[in-house]
């Protein structure tokens, strides 16, 4: 979540007329294990769908504006397992969520309340891969107070955590989740710390829990240090995302990380662990993720055309030319 | 009115039951009767909520092997019904939607609205189509018709194809607003249950102006809307 309002300084200079070229990593497989898009375009699922994105997760956040009644969150939930869904398919990715109560929201306690008692009904879901994303952002009491609570809820659902570690005094917000986790007997390993950098990685790993990196222009990481990060610790249990979202962000942070990994001399092997197979293996322990589902709903809207004409089953996106001016 | 007599949908169910025992795994199966039986038993809505969410857990969401002698009593029971292919878990959830006590009819029309109130997307389309299969048909009215203004092409599947709910149940604008939706979003119409039935001079009407705005925007004009609207391709 970012942003400066200074658009007069983003709009100015040259504008960029040239296209972004992908081919190195072209038959490359992604999986974006955080990334917002009820707040995209059906233009970034396209462009994801053709960068090699298979698949992705969609944490619960907050949507730029704070809700004021609890009708609101049951439709947000309920829009990320039925349309949003439906949206991501279109474009055959498969699309999985994490739903929880995000910690700016957790300090309206009277609706905070509220939503507690809603999210049980949401867990058990299918395709929802986890409680997330939930954590600090203040660091309240309320925060807390809420964050303990769902780590309970995810104790007792046997559903991996995706911990938001916040922006501003970063280091001890990720030190104290991960101590609070510990603290209610919760597994390392069910836990995917989210937003690391370089000064928060190395404990986070040795203490044997998910380290996921967000590649997000500006107030996050960026890619070239991201490569440093997997030269030094190796692939093992780290992951990268987008986070993309309503701020100006990038929804194929994965597929240019892996072209930059690529070429600083990263083995392909370690560049799938961090940009494919990591993400699987940690949200994989909800019981929620079959591979095959991959490829399955891209087959289903083939092999489901109609004997005698286009039609697409569930209407598939047909794929329209960007750079014609013609419109029809 | 009403779209099969009361022993008719536990005949539909007997035959859903036959199905299951045969697809099912053991396992799977023992599973589903022990929470149905907790499903009604229970005053409030937590075991039905649990059951119908994990049902994909337990059953495969592979298609149904289903018998010929199967497939037609089925339309014997419920003409235009058809459940060729279903997936298992499918099959599994409106089964055990079948087996909810209907006595208390308030009770019932809430338990099943509320699950449509937080359905996720592969839920809905096993609850619409089971809209044939609930009691107090005219309860879900308005349901269909709110399914019917959903974006998501495979709810409006579930409620347009081998489904003889709308056709019986809806109003001539609703049902015609089906039609239309059908037609805009290019759904395979020959799978709507009462399609020639149910034209109307109102809808052909429509249609008509249908057909000279496509043809006024160099689109095509899909060759079913001719035949409804009798009219010949120029």
């Amino acid at each position: 979540m970012c942003c400066n309002e200074n658009f007069e300084e983003r709009n100015k200079g040259e504008k960029i007329t040239t296209t972004l070229d992908l081919t190195e990593i072209s038959g490359m497989n992604f999986f974006d294990p955080h990334v917002h898009m009820t707040s995209r375009t059906t233009d970034d699922y396209q462009a994801m769908a053709d960068a090699g994105i298979v698949a992705l997760i969609e944490p619960a956040f907050w949507l730029g504006q704070p809700r004021t009644g609890i009708d609101s969150f049951i439709d947000y939930y309920s829009s990320l397992i039925g349309w949003e869904r439906f949206r991501s398919s279109q474009f055959g990715i498969k699309h999985y969520c994490t739903i929880g109560l995000n910690s700016r929201e957790a300090n309206n306690e009277k609706l905070a309340e509220q939503v507690m008692e809603i999210l049980p009904s949401f867990i058990f879901k299918e395709g929802v891969v986890g409680i997330g994303e939930i954590g600090f952002d203040d660091q309240t009491a309320a925060e807390e107070k809420y964050y303990r609570l769902q780590l309970e809820l995810a104790k007792e659902a046997g559903l991996p955590v995706q911990i938001h570690t916040p922006h501003r005094d970063k280091k001890k917000g990720t030190q104290r989740s991960m101590d609070i986790a510990i603290e209610h007997g919760l597994d390392p390993k069910m836990i995917i710390v989210d937003h690391n950098n370089e000064e928060t990685v190395k404990e986070v790993l040795d203490r044997g829990f998910w380290a996921a990196f967000t590649i997000y222009p500006f107030t996050k990481m960026g890619n070239e240090r991201m490569v440093e990060v997997v030269k030094q610790y190796g692939p093992e249990r780290i992951m990268i995302n987008s986070a993309a979202d309503w701020g100006i962000s990038d929804p194929l942070a994965i597929p240019k990380t892996a072209v930059l990994m690529k070429r600083s001399g990263i083995s392909l092997a370690d560049i799938e662990l961090v940009t494919y197979r990591n993400a699987i293996s940690a949200f994989a322990q909800s019981g929620q993720i079959d591979e095959h589902d991959f490829i399955k709903i891209k087959d289903i809207d083939q092999s489901q055309k109609f004997a005698s004409n286009s039609i697409l089953r569930g209407g598939q996106q047909p794929r329209i030319d960007k750079n014609s001016i013609i419109i029809s | 009115m009403i779209l099969a007599e009361l022993t008719h949908l536990k005949k539909l169910s007997d035959v859903f039951l036959q199905i299951l025992e045969r697809n099912l795994s053991t396992t799977a199966l023992t599973w589903l009767q022990q929470k149905i039986a907790l499903v009604v038993a229970e005053e409030k809505s937590v075991q039905l909520h649990l059951c119908f969410s994990h049902l994909p857990r337990i059953a495969s969401k592979g298609k149904i092997d289903l018998l010929d002698e199967e497939a037609f009593r089925i339309s014997e029971l419920m003409p235009g019904f058809m459940i060729n292919d279903w997936t298992l878990d499918k099959l599994s959830r409106i089964w055990m939607l079948m087996q909810l006590p209907s006595d208390h009819k308030e009770n019932y029309v809430k338990k099943i609205n509320s699950l449509f109130a937080t359905a996720e997307m592969n839920e809905q389309i096993a609850l619409y189509a089971a809209l044939p299969l609930y009691h107090y048909p005219e309860e879900w009215i308005t349901r269909c018709e709110e399914g019917i203004r959903s974006n998501i092409g495979t709810v409006l599947e579930a409620i347009m194809y081998h489904n003889p709910y709308p056709a019986k149940f809806l109003s001539q604008p609703a049902w015609n607003q089906l039609v239309l939706k059908a037609f805009f979003t290019e759904k395979d119409v020959h799978l709507i249950v009462g399609l020639n039935e149910r034209v109307n001079e109102a809808l052909k009407a429509t249609l008509g102006d249908y057909i000279k705005e496509r043809l006024a925007a160099n689109r095509t004009v899909a060759p079913e809307i001719y035949q409804l609207t009798q009219q010949t391709k120029p």
